[in-house]
């Protein structure tokens, strides 16, 4: 569903560039389950926010269904990652002046079309199932940080999306919750063809997707070394 | 409680963060507050200023034309602008004969030539500063006066110099007690002794109510030794006599006076240089309220910016999930509108309670153009200042905005 042709994307610092991810072809297909695996500072979230359509590469291209993203319009481009895409971000992005049901709730007021499930019960269901329905009126910033996790990831599961892109979803949570919120996954994977991409550093959490990408200063590699 | 994407779901969140906000909402509206309450209390002031005065024409009695000396209008020679005080010290001097002439037009019904002058007027127990007027019985039925008590004078008055006048409701009340007081006592002007025969019913009009009105001759001894008149009003029943009574008058008047040196007027060109001034003084009113308006909606564009820098990382947040430019855009413009709307509706409730409070000695008042005036305003201030922060926000690239700390 989407693909990667020689993407590249570099910051620039100055006069010095950063080449955060450096000329990588990827194919992601429908229904899979894949972990991307690198160590700290590899542009491992630079790619999946790339993957996800939050940022343009500054060379390549990225095709979308067939479609190169860089011709789609800025309300084209929102209704995939409202409609399309979950984001898990690393360091969660919650908004503080929200609720925790509101942060939920966020991307279902985004939708140009009438869902077909009610948001709110949607979101209650989503927080019973990862055990805190009983903060949902709690502030973000007044929660531990495993349970913004579970917020976040809540929040990018709420459209139902075809593809949910996590970046670090176990980083702040013990191995066991790391593994419910792993095996979730994996479940709507499974259960409902959902595409899953986990970004991760941890070779255990890696070993759990059926195909894994290493990632070393922004390019691929065929083995983690 | 199904909010979604509606506008709904965008005025909550904006009223949410002006509840946690308290102060800067207050004070960010402040601005517009002051701009949009000086303005509609201008506009009210003005108003009522206007009926008030045009109100006070229009109690005089209809289709009078009013020859005064010197140009008022001006209109003949180009001027434009009255010019009461030069045409008042320059102009003509009426005088008996110009009166007799002008009661030869056949379609002016009444013909009242008019001595003025303030001056002290006293009764056995008090003294009171009354406008004397020296005219003719005709001036009754020309200025609508209605008698209280007693009588008028009439021609045989005027003609044999009878020293008979008619006073004032006002001053009547404050010199004798009341009205049917007055009548028959005598009053003293200068050395003149005059007999009150009637008292005019009250008239809302501080110099008609101060008023001590005698027959013209009367006035020929000591108060107007140079027998002239300030003005002299005429009147027809009939409307459509006005232009042709216009013209008699100005054709007599040319054989003894220049054109300039008299202005023939009707009551609406007097009235309609005093709409010209009132709207003048308006315009000048409004355009300091706009001022503060422009200053006001200034101050919301700067909390504007503020608010968008404060929010970055929440604009990235919601881009991420689906938001659109145009989303985005909404949602500040949104914010802004409604911070001008509360500013513009607090401005109109203490206007309103202004004008209530000040209505007992100022003739005040408020209309649905002031209501429409601060709604449609300060929705334009808000919409137009609040546009170039939430386009800032909208075009902010997504990552980089949530990576903003
Ligand atoms: N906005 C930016 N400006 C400049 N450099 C950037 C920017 N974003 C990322 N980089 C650089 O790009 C490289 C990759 O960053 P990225 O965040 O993708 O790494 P990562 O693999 O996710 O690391 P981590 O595991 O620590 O999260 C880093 O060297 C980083 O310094
Ligand atoms: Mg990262």
């Amino acid at each position: 569903m989407i693909k990667l042709e020689n993407v590249s994307k570099s910051y620039y610092l100055g006069d010095e560039e950063v080449k955060a991810v450096d000329n990588i072809n990827l194919t992601i297909k429908e229904k899979e389950f894949i972990g991307i695996l690198g160590s700290s500072g590899s542009g491992k979230s630079t790619l999946m926010h790339l993957i996800g359509l939050l940022e343009q590469p500054t060379s390549g291209r990225i095709l979308l269904e067939g479609k190169d993203v860089s011709q789609l319009k800025d309300i084209e481009l929102s209704k995939v990652r409202n409609r399309k895409v979950g984001f898990v971000f690393q360091s969660f992005n919650l908004i503080n002046r929200f609720t925790v049901l509101e942060n939920v709730l966020l991307p279902t007021k985004y939708s140009k079309e009438p869902l077909p499930f009610d948001p709110v019960t949607r979101a209650e269901e989503l927080l019973r199932r990862f055990g805190i329905s009983e903060r949902k009126s709690f502030f973000p910033n007044k929660i531990s940080g495993g349970q913004q996790q579970r917020v976040a990831i809540a929040r990018a599961l709420v459209m139902h999306p075809k593809m949910i892109l996590a970046d670090e979803p176990t980083g702040n949570l013990d191995s066991k919750t790391g593994d419910e919120i792993i095996n979730i996954l994996k479940g709507l994977n499974k259960e409902f063809g959902v595409t899953v991409v986990i970004v991760t550093h941890e070779h255990d959490v890696a070993a759990k997707t059926y195909r894994q990408i290493y990632i070393k200063d922004g390019q691929t590699v065929d083995k983690y070394l | 409680m199904k909010l979604r994407n509606g506008w709904l779901h965008l005025v909550k969140t904006a009223l949410e963060d002006f509840k946690r906000n308290k102060v800067r909402t207050l004070l960010t509206s402040l601005g517009i507050m002051i701009g949009v309450l000086s303005v509609v209390l201008l506009i009210a002031l003005g108003l009522g200023l206007k009926n008030y005065i045009k109100g006070q024409f229009e109690s005089l009695g209809a289709n009078l034309i009013i020859i005064f000396p010197g140009n008022i209008s001006g209109s003949e020679d180009g001027g434009g602008v009255a010019n009461f005080g030069s045409g008042f010290a320059g102009g003509a001097k009426f005088d008996e004969k110009d009166y007799l002439n002008l009661t030869r037009i056949s379609e002016a019904d009444y013909v009242a030539p008019m001595y003025m002058k303030s001056s002290i007027v006293e009764s056995t127990t008090d003294k009171k500063i009354g406008s004397i007027m020296g005219t003719n019985e005709d001036a009754f039925k020309l200025m609508n006066i209605e008698i209280e008590e007693g009588s008028v004078f009439d021609k045989n008055d005027v003609q044999s110099r009878n020293k008979n006048g008619v006073l004032g409701n006002n001053i009547a009340e404050q010199l004798f007690g009341s009205p049917s007081d007055a009548v028959g006592n005598i009053v003293r002007v200068d050395d003149l002794r005059i007999r009150i025969i009637g008292v005019a019913k009250k008239k809302g009009d501080r110099e008609m109510d101060n008023a001590l009105i005698i027959p013209y001759r009367t006035t020929f001894a000591s108060l107007n030794p140079d027998k002239t008149f300030f003005a002299i009003y005429l009147g027809t029943t009939n409307e459509d006599n006005v232009p042709v009574v216009k013209e008699k008058a100005k054709d007599i008047l040319l054989k003894r006076y220049k054109k300039d040196e008299f202005s023939v007027t009707e009551q609406t060109e007097i009235l309609s240089t005093v709409n010209q001034i009132f709207t003048i003084v308006n315009a000048i009113l409004v355009a300091i309220g706009s001022i503060s308006l422009i200053v006001g909606g200034i101050g919301i564009m700067n909390i504007m910016y503020a608010t968008v820098t404060e929010r970055t990382k929440e604009v990235g947040i919601r881009r991420a999930v689906g938001a659109t430019e145009i989303d985005i855009l909404r949602q500040f413009l949104t914010e802004s509108l409604l911070l001008s709307l509360f500013g513009g509706i607090l401005g109109l409730i203490i206007a309103s309670l202004i004008v209530l409070g000040i209505r007992a000695f100022f003739p005040a008042s408020l209309n649905l153009l002031a209501v429409v005036i601060s709604f449609v305003v300060s929705s334009a201030i808000g919409i137009f200042f609040g546009v170039f922060p939430a386009r800032r926000a909208a075009k902010l690239p997504p990552i980089e905005a949530i990576r903003y700390e």
